[in-house]
């Protein structure tokens, strides 16, 4: 079955899912203007590449490899479609394919799909292609030295997107960033080696096999040794706040941001404090959440068999 | 009543189930009547058109793996202690609100999920995304959204048959315990990765073949054009039908008592 990569409902607070989907409503604004500017390379029409490119990101997606038993590499493809694509047609890509996944196949929620596409898409794909571009450039600006772009620009961009992720979760109060941050960067550090090295090999493949595709896609640019000097120092310093930022996720830390959350939290639930503390009259606490818990788990089952047999009727006639 | 109906317009299915999942998302920790409420009238919407309560729970289930994320929380925060103990070297507690946030968050993306589903039985993908066109979604996104869906198996199965000849040229562990791996780590990744660059090219020519075909029949570049079916005479009424509900579901997790 399909796996499960991104959010789903119910573990980002509706805040900063909201949020995320004006933010990203911006961003693919941006791009699909971008998109609509642009023109075109070996095929006049840029919808029908995207789509069908869409779909070979989707299908790519099922390419794995063996890492060692039980875990493997894979693909997410983000980086990717921005060096074939460009970075903003790649983008609006990923998050057609982000948006489908999240109706079709109920991978990653709708209210979440914003913040989900903002983690993919803008994250992934679009920060990941100008990073990977930047790296290129300062590595000498040669074919290789962009594909070995992608490929760094890869590893950052998932484990960029992983870390962004957790801060989210943490954010919405789903989930502890002194523990979480750790635990993602580092599963995520070990799944950004397989997208780099899939990155590089498919991009090395295709070089090579079809290198006029490529040439049309997005030459390498030269640049001077100032302005490859200057995109380095550039790309060294958010590399290096990523990383702080990242490192600076000890307890400690984090103490404030979690009071400060706390405050969030109550200050936010304040409208349906209606009936504090309301428990089943004539039971304590505990008692109260069993008897609850067990009227629950009844009702459900009776639905269940009730519904079950309108739908088998309806299903029939 | 006709289901995944072609050519019909989806824009109310499509916004109940936006409204729904959000409606669900807004109610507060701990309000398990408004999240049994609101998977009622899901599964009572389900039944009606034909799907079982049973089968949309287990599509639901899709979302769980990622309480993982959530799991920190329950032993993490320091409020509504229920229990604190030590297990083996490790001292644990376990606390009421983080449990609570965790099972709320799990309800939710259950019941969401099984809201989804219930979108895709009653509308067919292309409806869903003539429903967003007329809902004002650019003309880029909806064109390269419907061909993706259109080419989505295609390539997916064309990946598969890669896969497999992969597998039957060895590249993949063998043995009993798949303890035989061949090649180093590095290989195996060049290997994936060149069936990634082909898998691209046979897209890529694909695109191209069907970019002709769209040109020579006078296309521009849009395929969102004739498509539309006729609107849906009461979406007004439905759109208010969801505000309704969406209202029920937020005064149920204001005033139904929470645990």
């Amino acid at each position: 079955m399909y796996p499960q990569l991104h959010i789903p409902d119910g573990f980002l607070s509706p805040q900063i899912s909201l949020l995320l989907w004006v933010a990203t409503a911006v961003l693919i604004g941006i791009a699909v203007r971008k998109t609509s500017r642009t023109d075109v390379r070996l095929i006049a029409s840029q919808p029908i590449l995207m789509g069908v490119l869409g779909a070979f990101i989707f299908a790519a997606q099922m390419f794995n490899f063996p890492v060692a038993t039980g875990t493997s590499g894979h693909l997410l493809g983000g980086v990717l479609a921005g060096y074939l694509l460009g970075p903003w047609a790649g983008t609006i890509v990923m998050a057609t394919v982000i948006g489908i996944q999240a109706l079709l196949f109920q991978d990653g929620g709708l209210l979440v799909l914003g913040a989900n596409i903002f983690i993919m898409g803008v994250i992934g794909t679009l920060g990941g292609s100008y990073l990977a571009r930047g790296i290129g450039a300062v590595l000498g600006g040669s074919r290789s030295a962009s594909i070995l772009g992608a490929g760094a620009a890869a590893w950052l961009a998932v484990v960029a997107a992983a870390g962004f992720t957790t801060l989210l979760l943490g954010l919405s109060g789903t989930t502890d960033i002194s523990v979480g941050l750790p635990a993602m960067l580092g599963v995520h550090a070990l799944i950004g080696i397989g997208e780099a090295l899939i990155t590089v090999a498919a991009l090395t493949f295709i070089a090579q096999t079809a290198p006029d595709i490529l040439a049309g896609v997005s030459a390498p640019r030269k640049a001077s040794p100032v302005r490859r000097l200057a995109t380095g120092v550039a790309i060294a310093g958010v590399v290096a706040t990523l990383a702080s930022f990242f490192a600076s996720a000890d307890p400690d830390g984090l103490e404030a941001v979690a009071e400060e959350l706390g405050f969030l939290d109550a200050g936010l639930s304040a409208p349906f404090e209606l009936f504090p503390d309301y428990t089943i009259p004539g039971l304590d606490g505990t008692a109260s959440t069993v008897v609850a818990g067990l009227l629950g788990v009844i009702v459900v089952i009776g639905v269940l068999l009730a519904l079950g047999r309108l739908a088998r009727s309806r299903a029939k006639s | 009543m006709e289901p995944r109906g072609v050519g019909r317009d989806a824009r109310a299915a499509v916004i109940t189930t936006l409204a729904f999942v959000t409606a669900v998302a807004l109610l507060p920790p701990g309000s398990y009547l408004a999240l049994l409420l609101a998977w009622l009238l899901l599964t009572f919407a389900g039944a009606l058109v034909g799907i079982s309560p049973g089968h949309l729970a287990r599509r639901g289930l899709v979302a769980l793996p990622f309480v993982v994320a959530a799991v920190p929380i329950i032993f993490l925060r320091n409020d509504e202690l229920l229990w604190a103990g030590s297990v083996g070297p490790l001292t644990l507690q376990i606390s009421g609100a983080g449990l609570r946030i965790a099972l709320t968050a799990l309800l939710k993306a259950w019941i969401s999920v099984q809201a989804s589903v219930l979108l895709l039985a009653l509308a067919s993908p292309p409806s869903i995304v003539t429903a967003l066109r007329r809902m004002r979604l650019p003309d880029v996104i909806s064109t390269s959204a419907g061909l993706t869906i259109r080419y989505l198996e295609l390539l997916r199965d064309e990946a598969r048959r890669m896969l497999r000849a992969r597998t039957a040229r060895s590249a993949s562990p063998v043995g009993v315990g798949r303890e035989r791996i061949g090649g180093t780590i590095a290989w195996r990744a060049r290997t994936t990765g060149n069936l990634v660059g082909s898998l691209f090219l046979r897209a890529y020519s694909r695109a191209q073949r069907i970019e002709e075909a769209a040109a020579s029949r006078g296309a521009t570049g849009s395929l969102s054009v004739g498509t539309m079916p006729v609107a849906d005479p009461r979406l007004t009424i439905k759109v208010v039908g969801v505000l309704v509900l969406v209202l029920v579901l937020t005064l149920a997790g204001a005033l139904l008592p929470r645990l």
